[in-house]
């Protein structure tokens, strides 16, 4: 592709702390006019961070981010929109009842006089999505009912409506199926071709092979490989990602238990979930993989009974349980770690104890009133035994790394003393070198009995401590692996659709945090 | 109160005490003082100052339960009329003595609260519009049942004695604002039902996983409310003798806007009883202040509603 002429984007020793964690340390990056520049690592690598560094989003501690040669002021977004510098985030930032038009000038709608110029918009939006290839979506049409590729479009379209010179994608093809991502990467080298520069974040090796220029490797906060060619074999990119010592972040398989300690039937939530069942033993760790979208996340709420399921059973330890009821799911022995965990998790103004208690706090009333040192003595013993730093439990949930947060929601079960903990995505937003410890707080917890369902993203934190892994499709269990012989070829095997659907088959979807933010 | 509190660590000093629990009662003792330096004849008299606290205690009380209304992060506009509307319920039940004039007072109002709350959990109304629907819902009742006449009382011995009687010089109103704001305060801080109201304000979501069921705790607040609004109808009417059905007008203002000043925050999730404590202080001693400088009606109003503006402005700064 294009030679270097001068740098479109430079990124120079990038540094950003945030209380207790260094996301990144040190961070360099250059994209060319022109280029795909592939940006790979592992979850917590910093990546998200230093994307949002270039887009203003965050201030950076220290370092430099210079964009066409100039330095480009930090901590301001509008600053870096008006250089040129687009990001399309993973979570789409549309708004899903407002019309295409509106969602590709939200912001700096066309005006005549004092009213909206609907016309106008209409106009250039349609020009935008034909300059992108995509004339089958309508301006007029309201984004709720366009797919998630189609939805991506908008965004590129929204990007373009400025005079964009790089645009970062972020995490693009993690809702895509193949069909869709092989038509957003003809987006893309529209765009290069017309000079823009794209900085391609994902976590698909195979893409970077087929769209990119360059490759940058993220590892807890720092370069450790860049400017590799695309046909860097994916071991070696592997190799830099996990820094050999993937295996040895994985706490051993302690044996199982046979009494069943949890036993779902025929669990249907439509259009998530459909007749799923599984058994759980005591000790057991058993894995949920699947695509975004497969119905993992709903599956763990309908058990917990966040979600209503429309019929089924679940029992835990012979109790059945009525639908819809966490309180009494709960009661029954059943806890529950969301995936959002700062938002669904925890009360982050509270001390560590409270978040801790709140689950269980009958349990120290005196009388009418609650008997605060014991509770307090309770939360901190639980906070300890899972190694909680720093050891302060007076300390309110915010201060503490994503991690140590996590830990506190799950002492909140273990002070509960539950049965069964369901765990979505306990590694997210936990930075790499604190996993190993999450991993190793679960396979404790598993080896004193309680039953672990846990859903992840990743593969190998999946393979590489699960007893078990039942593999979801579009809302069905379609297999069930051994986790120490299976590979991640036969998980995705199992968990990418045979077909490709159309727009009939994957209905319209709005990320779920969309839906759920009103409640 | 009964549990210690444990040795402080090094880590302890975290706690931030909120602002205004310290800035409230300095600007009450400069208040004070600049009574004495204004009407040195009047203000620091003890006739004045136990009046300021009776006409604070009716509001005040209300205060109390409108903080664990806000505290759960909504709001309840009834209050003035549901006011009204008790003190109309009790006065009907006034030929059965006293005490069916408190039953009945504080029982409608309880029953309104409920309503309240069932409009808002099971119908699914948001808080500012159910309460705003009862504030003209109640008003209707109070003149309905009265047919537009204030009811008199002044055959209720036991009555009166409770809204104008002293108890060792002391108003009784003002010992029941008391132990209401007492009451509230272990309710709020030492029990289950506190952390729970805390815990449902700052994060529903979490509050459900967390197994509580938050449409209870909702329910709860605004029938407490009830409760609370139903003592001040007694209180009240007690004190003038006769149960009026214009009477509790822009009460809400008032008990909210003490709410807001003491330091809980109105998005829910933050709550003080002892700041509303000195909010409902506060505002009473300011508008002593004002009568006693012949500051005509119009202009306290003023006065409140920039002191309103003033004290949520500076909460949204943290």
């Amino acid at each position: 592709m294009t030679e270097a002429d001068s740098p479109l984007l430079e990124v120079r020793g990038l540094v950003k702390d945030y209380p207790g964690v260094r996301a990144l340390d040190g961070v360099d990056l250059t994209v060319t006019r022109g280029q795909v520049h592939c940006l790979i690592g592992q979850n917590g690598a910093g990546k998200s961070t230093l994307i949002k560094c270039v887009s203003g989003l965050v201030e950076p501690t220290a370092g430099e981010v210079r964009f066409e040669g100039e330095p480009l002021p930090v901590g301001d977004p509008n600053a870096s929109i008006a250089r040129g510098i687009a990001t399309i985030y993973q979570e789409l930032d549309l708004v899903p009842h407002l019309s295409v038009a509106l969602n590709v000038f939200l912001g700096h709608e066309q005006r005549r006089g004092p009213l909206l110029n609907r016309a106008a918009m209409h106009r250039e939006t349609a020009a935008l999505l034909a300059r992108l290839g995509d004339e089958g979506i309508a301006p007029t049409a309201a984004v709720t009912t366009l797919r998630p590729a189609q939805q991506q479009v908008v965004s590129m379209a929204r990007a373009l409506s400025h005079s964009v010179k790089l645009v970062i994608l972020d995490e693009p093809s993690a809702v895509l199926d193949d069909v869709e991502v092989e038509a957003l990467f003809k987006v893309v080298r529209r765009l290069t071709a017309e000079g823009v520069g794209i900085i391609w974040i994902s976590h698909r090796l195979g893409e970077v092979a087929q769209l990119g220029d360059r490759v940058t490797v993220l590892k807890e906060g720092r370069t450790v490989a860049t400017e590799l060619p695309p046909d860097t074999p994916v071991d070696t990119l592997i190799g830099h990602m996990v820094g050999g010592r993937m295996e040895a972040l994985f706490p051993d398989r302690k044996p199982f238990r046979e009494a069943p300690v949890l036993e779902v039937r025929g669990l249907t939530r439509a259009p998530d979930v459909h007749d799923a069942s599984l058994t759980l033993r005591e000790g057991e760790i058993l894995g949920l993989a699947g695509l975004v979208g497969s119905g993992r996340t709903e599956l763990l709420r309908s058990i917990y009974g966040l979600d209503t399921a429309q019929s089924g059973q679940v029992e835990v330890a012979g109790k059945r349980l009525p639908p819809g009821r966490p309180d009494l799911a709960i009661r029954a022995g059943l806890g529950f770690a969301p995936e959002e965990r700062k938002s669904q998790g925890l009360w982050l103004d509270w001390s560590m104890v409270r978040n801790t208690s709140i689950a269980d706090l009958s349990r120290f009333r005196r009388g009418p009133l609650t008997d605060r040192a014991a509770e307090r003595r309770e939360a901190a013993k639980h906070l300890r035994s899972l190694k909680t730093r720093p050891d302060a439990p007076e300390r309110p949930a915010r201060e503490f790394s994503g991690g140590n947060q996590q830990k506190a929601v799950l002492a909140r079960w273990l002070l509960r003393s539950c049965k069964v903990l369901l765990l979505d995505e306990p590694t997210r937003g936990v930075d790499v070198g604190a996993r190993s410890e999450i991993y190793r707080v679960i396979a404790e917890l598993a080896a004193n009995g309680i039953g672990i369902v846990m859903v992840s993203s990743e593969l190998a934190e999946l393979l590489g401590f699960c007893h078990r892994v039942l593999v979801l499709r579009e809302g069905h269990v379609v297999d069930e692996l051994d986790g120490a012989t299976s590979t991640e070829e036969d998980v995705l095997r199992s968990a990418v659709p045979v077909h490709h659907t159309t727009a009939g088959g994957s209905a319209p979807r709005i990320p779920p945090e969309t839906q759920t933010k009103a409640g | 109160m009964a549990v210690d509190s444990p040795p402080r660590n090094a880590l302890a000093g975290w706690r931030q005490v909120p602002v205004q629990e310290l800035v409230l009662p300095v600007v009450i003792v400069a208040l004070f003082i600049a009574g004495v330096i204004i009407r040195p004849e009047v203000f620091p008299t003890s006739d004045n100052l136990l009046n300021v606290l009776t006409q604070a205690s009716i509001t005040g009380i209300i205060a109390i339960g409108m903080t664990f209304v806000i505290a759960t992060g909504g709001i309840d506009l009834s209050v003035g009329s549901v006011l009204a509307a008790a003190s109309i319920a009790g006065g009907l039940l006034a030929d059965y003595g006293s005490w069916m004039f408190i039953l009945g007072a504080i029982g409608f109002a309880l029953l309104l609260g409920v309503i309240n709350g069932l409009a808002i959990t099971w119908g699914k109304v948001v808080p500012f519009i159910a309460t705003l629907a009862m504030l003209t819902i109640a008003r209707g009742l109070a003149l309905w049942m009265s047919d537009k006449t204030p009811i008199s009382l002044i055959e209720l011995d036991i009555l009166q004695q409770i809204g104008g009687g002293r108890v060792l010089g002391v108003p009784v109103p003002a010992i029941v604002f008391v132990l209401v704001a007492i009451a509230g305060w272990v309710l709020l801080n030492r029990t289950t039902f506190g952390r729970h109201t805390i815990a449902v304000g700052g994060n529903r979501s979490a509050a459900r996983i967390a197994g509580i069921r938050s449409n209870r705790v909702v329910f709860a607040v605004y029938a407490l409310i009830g409760l609370c609004v139903g003592i001040s109808a007694v209180l009240l009417s007690g004190r003038l003798a006769s149960a009026s059905p214009v009477v509790g007008n822009l009460v809400e203002l008032d008990a909210i806007a003490a709410v807001v000043i003491g330091g809980t925050a109105l998005t829910g999730g933050k709550a003080t009883v002892t700041g509303t404590f000195f909010g409902v202080i506060t505002f009473a001693l300011i508008f002593n202040l004002l009568n006693l400088l012949n500051m005509p009606a119009e202009i306290q109003g003023i006065v409140k509603g920039a002191l309103i503006l003033a004290a949520v402005a500076l909460q949204r700064r943290d």
